[in-house]
């Protein structure tokens, strides 16, 4: 369930429905910037969101399967078979049930819109094509051009020390989400279209999970209220996780990212056929960056922003007046606004609830990725249910879950808390980007942010190199802080309030 | 020393007496005080010809500075995404690179100001590393170094002053004792860290940031062990 839902930390305490006026907001080709944009940012805002109780209106419940009962951590489940709800169907969900379902474990994917085409860059790692056997017509385009441009419109083209083979793979979600799915299937996971409204323990802290949901399988607009009991829950929902809600995992910090797809001219788009545009300063975003992507047949120019929410829409025109020359003259044909998460929520799991992907928060600073760290982290949420519950024959506990988390924070965190050091440093201000994209002209500097980005692993390099590169990075922050002295800059000390006041600039900024 | 090699012809650039005026916030039109023509400006700077006077809004390229014409930055010395550096050469043919600093200073306020289009087809080359690290050294660094040296001499007058009545240890005395040097670099690098009164809250600021991520991160761990690599935890 990757839609845009609530506003994390605007509402928190009641149960929200997507309803189906939103759903059409967001699935539907717009006819006019103006509308569609108003339409993203109410949905974006919640100011459609019909207000709900938890399983109000569930009349008629039916118990679609065996009753669980109460089982110890630990405990042989008797010749019956591990049973775990995934609650989201995208990268992170799909991968988690593939791999459960693979593992032996009766597996249940809960997934709403099935050709839900998220807003989202859709840029893959390279490694990401290899560890999870892609096929190749999942990549629409092969991006080995990153054309940087700082505030003063210097340029620097970064990719010039790929090789022949190696490439950013852009790929449009519902085909990677929809191609994931499918193979969970295949592989045994049983694919539920269906919302997740809520869930409940019943028989208390060891006993099962009743989830319900609402089924969605016999097309139409309104969902039949069913109700699931399973042994473990998987939170895949995206940032406005309800499993996350459920399990009281707490709020993220969280970036805005809009993004407007233009379909542009052939001789424009021929520019952009394996290109990737990245715009800082100022006028784009105060602690992101702009960026014109290709995607299948058009292009997406967007931005993000943490902390000024309420001026995105005036970052976006800043956006597309930066890369104007080169994007004018399109049509615009989808208008996309989506929450992005800063940090990892304060819980990740409880009991026999565990949360992957950008539910739990795992989307890159800096670069703001987030599809292989959600693949990633559902695959080895379920290695370690599999292996916890012994091939699903044994119930796992959190204990269990905690060994994923743990492997996780060990393997990535450096990962994580280097990005962030890059966004805090070159993000911060004007004199700071101008030093960054100066910087990123250095070959040392290419192939060490490609090997890392494209393989995920950090290979060490030569210390002499790194020395060669620390001097010249104090060397360009220092000249560009000399040349821009008392140029604006933005702090990331603290925790962003999610003063209803942003949230007002937001709708005040749709009402415009 | 400053002469970088440069063509001969530069020298017959229109000089800027002194060091350059183009302030940041000078947007306005400066008064021209020669005229190229504008066919001439893109083949050769050096062919530039003494015209007279003409109005600000004349079409024939006047003398610009620091401007946003069309979209387009526009200087009189910045030619094919770059300045050119032999307009900024003084009567001996050195190098005024102050003057380079500053024409980049006002060209980044004016483009944070008013942004403008990427285009292919004129591309900023000019890089400020080009810039030999001596003229910044002069320009940023010694007044700063001025100011921080004379500190760190009136502080530690008073502060050994201040030893000196207390203790009755002299100078020397104070020189010689480790306590003394401990205190010497005590006070140095606390005036390098502390210079205005902005540093306080400016360098706590620093610390949350560096500490504010982590902590996001570690939350998950607060009151629970975390497990060890590869124990079995529930085994029972």
């Amino acid at each position: 369930m990757a839609f845009v839902g609530t506003l994390p930390g605007a509402v928190s305490d009641c149960a929200y429905r997507t309803d189906q006026p939103r759903l059409a907001n967001f699935g539907r080709v717009q006819r006019t910037q103006q509308h569609s944009t108003l339409c993203s940012l109410r949905a974006f805002t919640g100011q459609q969101l019909q207000h709900r109780q938890t399983g109000q209106g569930l009349t008629s419940r039916r118990s679609q399967h065996l009753v669980v009962y109460a089982i110890k951590d630990g405990a042989s489940l008797e010749g019956r078979k591990l049973k775990v709800a995934v609650v989201g169907g995208g990268p992170g969900g799909a991968c988690t049930a593939d791999t459960l379902a693979r593992g032996g474990i009766e597996t249940y994917l809960i997934e709403r819109k099935m050709d839900n085409c998220k807003p989202c860059g859709g840029a893959i790692p390279l490694c990401m094509v290899d560890e999870f056997e892609l096929p190749a017509d999942i990549i629409d385009r092969k991006v080995t051009k990153m054309k940087m441009i700082s505030p003063s419109n210097r340029e620097v083209d970064v990719g010039k020390t790929l090789s022949q083979t190696e490439y950013i793979g852009m790929c449009r979600r519902e085909v990677l989400d929809n191609y994931l799915r499918k193979r969970a299937q295949e592989n045994g996971a049983k694919v539920l279209n269906g919302l997740f409204m809520g869930m409940e323990q019943k028989e208390g802290e060891e006993g099962a999970y009743t989830l319900n949901f609402n089924n969605y399988e016999a097309g139409g607009k309104v969902g039949k209220p069913e109700t699931l009991e399973v042994d473990l829950v998987v939170g895949a929902d995206g940032a406005n996780s309800r499993v996350a809600r459920e399990i009281d995992a707490g709020e993220y910090d969280y970036a805005i990212a809009f993004q407007e797809r233009i379909r542009i001219p052939d001789d424009k788009m021929d520019y952009y056929k394996d290109l990737a545009e990245m715009y800082v300063g100022d006028d784009v975003s105060p602690d992101f960056y702009g960026w014109v992507f290709p995607k299948y047949d058009h292009v997406a120019v967007g931005t993000g922003t943490v902390v000024n929410k309420a001026g995105i829409k005036q970052y976006q025109l800043a956006t597309r007046a930066r890369s104007k020359g080169k994007t004018e003259g399109g049509k615009i044909i989808r208008v996309e606004a989506h929450p992005i998460p800063e940090h990892p929520r304060p819980r990740r799991c409880k009991n026999r609830v565990a949360l992957v992907g950008d539910a739990a928060g795992y989307v890159t600073k800096c670069s703001g990725e987030g599809i292989y760290f959600a693949a990633k982290s559902g695959r080895m949420c379920a290695e370690a249910i599999v292996e916890g519950s012994a091939q699903g024959s044994r119930m796992p506990g959190e204990s269990d879950l905690r060994q994923y988390l743990s492997k996780w924070d060990k393997k990535y965190w450096a990962t994580y808390k280097v990005l962030d050091i890059l966004q805090k440093v070159f993000y911060r201000s004007n004199p700071a980007r101008e030093a960054f994209v100066e910087m990123c002209e250095s070959e040392y500097v290419q192939r060490m942010t490609f090997d890392s980005y494209l393989y995920k692993t950090v290979v060490p390099g030569n210390p002499l190199d790194d020395l060669k590169l620390l001097t010249q990075t104090v060397g360009s922050l220092l000249r560009g802080n000399a040349l821009r002295a008392g140029a604006k800059s933005v702090s990331f000390g603290q925790r962003v309030e999610e003063a209803s006041s942003q949230v007002k600039g937001v709708k005040a900024a749709v009402k415009a | 020393m400053f002469n970088m090699s440069l063509p001969a012809q530069a020298m017959s650039v229109p000089q800027q007496a002194g060091r350059h005026t183009c302030q940041p916030r000078a947007v306005t039109l400066r008064r021209p005080l020669r005229i190229r023509a504008a066919a001439a400006v893109d083949e050769k700077p050096a062919a530039a010809k003494p015209a007279p006077s003409q109005p600000k809004a004349a079409a024939s390229a006047p003398k610009l500075t620091c401007q946003v014409v069309d979209g387009k930055f526009t200087d009189y010395r910045w030619e094919n995404g770059r300045w050119t550096l032999s307009n900024f050469e003084n009567k001996a043919g050195n190098m005024d690179w102050d003057a380079v600093i500053d024409a980049e200073m006002a060209r980044r306020k004016i483009l944070e100001d008013n942004p403008i289009a990427s285009t292919n087809e004129d591309p900023v080359l000019f890089d400020t590393a080009e810039i030999p690290w001596w003229a910044w050294v002069r320009r940023f660094h010694l007044p700063e170094a001025e100011k921080a040296n004379g500190r760190a001499a009136m502080v530690g007058y008073a502060m050994a002053f201040v030893v000196d009545s207390l203790s009755g240890a002299g100078l020397v005395d104070q020189q010689n004792s480790f306590l003394g040097k401990l205190l010497l670099h005590v006070v140095v690098f606390a005036i390098l860290i502390f210079r205005t009164t902005d540093s306080i809250p400016a360098l706590k600021g620093l610390l949350d940031e560096a500490t504010f991520y982590d902590k996001q991160w570690k939350a998950t761990w607060e009151g629970q062990e975390r497990p060890v690599e590869g124990e079995k935890p529930s085994s029972s």
